[in-house]
């Protein structure tokens, strides 16, 4: 965060006057016509991270680029205000753009002018029910319409024929819709259809204050629970101007990492059974309910809600269970090393996993995907190294990176992860601060923020407007399933067949309420 | 493969006794929330109602006259009651807090003219039992899971009823991929718009008998979502639910107790110590 920080040297070469600053946070505005040029220009030595729009009554629609320079912890913020409902569109510059524009003209009503396909993104099988503000849009159920609003092929040929799958699964698992086109065995094409679990989480938020609003935060996406919660909640304190006192950053930070354990714990198991191997499935099922016994024991909840508040947490763990818990996790590592060399002995399980559901690392660095996902196909990124917060300035670990791109990769990355997860835990609790001043409650003023956490998916980033009465009138999540479902379709038809998507499913490890909110 | 093989034998059987040994202290977490009402003051109630994120504690009037309602369906242990009044609002560490009726989950109290609150008879509905659902699948049950809209915590439960902890087929309970073969529909979150007619239309594909169970808060109430813009839940506004599973999410011995329930393997235990008895079995 010197004067010259990369991220102030791209502003300034796109032209953009930064007008706010904050720790870590550079805000801009940017005029109306001149949004092509200058995000075109920035979008050339940064990534598009999220781009959202605000439309609130009495008040022009205001869209917002959240922008990424490599190697600067500082992000960018530019705002631009919206004299009509059009805007243009920045998809050609970036792919990673082309979804956010089609969910800001469903739920805003705003037109991406030049989009290729400028269709709703959650195409759910009623109409017009998930729209928030603006004119109803028509949704089509029939598919081949349906190719067409999005810009996707229609397969057509002898022999192919049409595989539906969900919304209604069959496990216990999430609702989601997808239809393959097959000629047989092969995967041709992918059609999704997100958006079914619609809950309208972020409107919810509006008129509330931010610590009613971590308790919506938590039920984002159960799995990442905790980490959505923190980022929301990191948000709103930066907004506010509020610090945390290490004892609480330290909590956070290692209940970050507890998630990770139990979901990562709960990818891998989910994989090997896609596998077949049941008895690995179950041993590290084993493992994770322990995981989630161990959260229910530190914080009351297995999942780790009702933790978080402004400012603070809502308890500190003992020194008796920190103690038991370097015990537990000592143990864990034992087991997930033994698992990890059982597994990658595995013929089985390897074979099944290599080159199933290709990435390919410039297509990933186009779509700036995030988390496992995006580490399996050589992106370099974490939010917890890159852009530090809580305590993991503390504490020494690496990020795994692999190049591959396909489901070994990302299988590696997952195990790669749970064994610097561990070793966080173990690090946290032998630094863990003593005579932490207590906590103090923030202030209540207007103002609006960014904040961030890496959550086991990947980055989940959180913005948030408050008004002058302290209360949210805007919250925008952007979990990382938003980013990494984009590449889902593409990656199973990268020439897999019909039996392969169980692996493909359970290596991308994406959850659809994140996605659909 | 062998070495699986070994492994897998060498970490014994950690299967729980859970429910035939009765509770085993495993959790430490609570399965759902239970009302002291004895300790409580009005001033205490009022400022708890204020606190709560959902609906599980509504409380109207002054402290002098008023009344409280208290909802454990609604409840998503935010943890909120438990820490401010930890003598009222107590974490239920029992897993066994399923319920039959709707009304089980609930809790009423009144005060006036200054005197403390006492509890208040609440109409209780029915219970639906269905001797000839218990009869039959007494011995086997098989279930078919819809997540109509819910955060992925409860498919995350229920995932774990797979994992050697609980491994529910030892009590000759099965998921199923279909729903022709289901006697149970489990439902999970608060049905969304969207998700109305899938869930609508995998119950009607289910032959005659069948139970509905609701899991989890959402499915319960609402939850947190129980005013959300796409919400046409709560579950039993649109099917006849017969068990209901409290919890955000349910603990997994919860949701078996609720499947045991749901076939009269299992009896009602939440809220039975308060004097309420209106049970049909």
């Amino acid at each position: 965060m010197t004067a010259a920080s990369n991220t102030r040297v791209a502003a300034a070469l796109a032209g953009l006057e930064v007008h706010e600053e904050f720790t870590d946070e550079l805000v801009a505005v940017c005029p109306e016509q001149d949004l092509e040029l200058k995000l075109g220009t920035l979008l050339q030595a940064a990534g598009l991270a999220d781009w959202f729009a605000t439309t609130l009554a009495g008040r022009p629609p205001r869209l917002t680029a959240v922008l990424e320079v490599p190697t600067d912890p500082t992000w960018l913020v530019v705002h631009a205000d919206l004299s009509q409902p059009a805007f243009p569109s920045l998809t050609q510059t970036s792919h990673a753009a082309s979804w956010y524009e089609r969910d800001i003209l469903e739920m805003h009503g705003l037109v991406p002018q030049g989009h290729p396909a400028p269709a709703p993104l959650r195409q759910p099988p009623s109409t017009g029910e998930n729209r928030l503000r603006g004119r109803r849009h028509l949704h089509t159920e029939d598919p081949e319409q349906r190719h067409k609003a999005v810009g996707g092929p229609a397969v057509t040929g002898q022999g192919v024929f049409r595989l539906p799958l969900g919304p209604v699964r069959s496990g216990p698992q999430e609702s989601g819709g997808f239809s393959f086109m097959s000629g047989g065995e092969d995967i041709v094409v992918v059609d999704m259809t997100l958006g079914f679990k619609f809950r309208g989480i972020e409107r919810m938020a509006e008129g509330h204050p931010p610590d009613e609003v971590i308790q919506l935060a938590e039920r984002l996406a159960g799995i990442s629970s905790f980490a959505n919660a923190l980022a929301f909640t990191r948000a709103a304190e930066r907004a506010l101007g509020a610090s945390v006192p290490p004892a609480e950053e330290f909590t956070r930070t290692l209940f970050a990492e507890l998630e990770r354990v139990y979901s990562h714990l709960g990818t891998i198991s989910r994989l090997a059974e896609a596998t077949g191997l049941l008895v690995a499935g179950a041993q590290y099922g084993l493992l994770k309910e322990e995981a989630l016994r161990a959260a229910g024991r530190l914080s009351g909840h297995r999942y780790l809600r009702g933790v978080l508040r402004l400012g603070s947490t809502e308890l500190v763990p003992q020194e008796v269970d920190r103690r038991w818990l370097h015990r537990q996790v000592t143990e864990w590592v034992t087991h997930t090393k033994r698992l990890r060399h059982l597994l990658q002995e595995t013929s089985t399980f390897v074979d099944r996993l290599e080159s199933t559901a290709f990435l390919r690392p410039e297509y990933a660095a186009e779509h700036n995907l995030v988390g496992p996902v995006g580490r399996a196909c050589a992106i370099d990124h974490d939010v917890r190294r890159d852009h530090p917060y809580g305590a993991y300035s503390q504490v020494e670990f690496q990020v795994p990176v692999v190049a591959d791109g396909d489901a070994k990769a990302r299988y590696q990355v997952h195990a790669l992860e749970l064994e610097q997860s561990l070793a966080i835990i173990t690090q946290l609790l032998e630094k863990w601060p003593t005579n932490s001043p207590p906590p103090s409650p923030p202030s209540v003023r207007a103002g609006s923020a960014l904040g961030w956490a890496e959550a086991p998916g990947g980055q989940a980033l959180h913005f948030v407007t408050l008004d002058d009465e302290g209360l949210v009138s805007r919250w925008r999540a952007r979990p990382p399933a938003v980013v990494n479902w984009h590449p889902f379709a593409h990656a199973c038809a990268s020439g897999n067949n019909l039996t392969d998507y169980p692996v493909i499913e359970a290596s991308f490890a994406i959850s659809h309420a994140e996605f659909d909110r | 493969m062998s070495r699986w093989i070994v492994g897998g034998l060498r970490s014994g059987i950690r299967t729980t006794r859970f429910p035939a040994a009765g509770v085993i202290a495993e959790e430490q977490a609570g399965s759902a929330v239970e009302m002291r009402w004895g300790q409580l003051t009005a001033a205490q109630a009022l400022s708890v109602a204020a606190s709560c994120p959902t609906e599980a504690i509504t409380a109207s009037g002054t402290e002098e006259d008023g009344t409280l309602h208290f909802d454990a369906g609604a409840c998503v242990m935010c943890g909120k009651c438990t820490r401010q009044l930890p003598e009222a609002f107590v974490p239920v560490l029992d897993p066994r807090v399923a319920v039959r009726s709707r009304s089980q989950l609930q809790m009423a109290l009144a005060w006036e003219s200054g005197r403390p609150p006492t509890p208040v008879d609440l109409i209780r509905e029915a219970a639906l039992v269905q001797r000839r659902a218990h009869r039959l699948f007494r011995h086997s049950l098989h279930i078919r899971h819809v997540d109509a809209g819910s955060c992925n915590g409860c498919e995350s439960e229920l995932q774990m009823l797979s994992a050697p902890y609980l491994d529910l087929h030892r009590l000759g309970l099965f998921f199923t991929p279909t729903p022709r073969h289901a006697d149970a529909l489990l439902v999970t979150g608060v049905v969304t718009a969207n998700m109305e007619g899938p869930l609508l239309e995998t119950y009607r594909a289910m032959p005659e008998p069948k139970v509905v169970i609701a899991a989890g808060a959402c499915a319960v109430s609402g939850g947190i979502f129980a005013n959300g813009p796409t919400a046409r839940g709560p579950l039993d506004r649109l099917l006849p639910v017969a068990t209901y599973v409290p919890g955000c999410p349910p603990t997994p011995q919860a949701l078996l107790h609720g499947l045991l329930l749901a076939i009269g393997q299992a009896s009602e235990r939440y809220g039975q110590d308060l004097g309420d008895d209106d049970d049909a079995t």
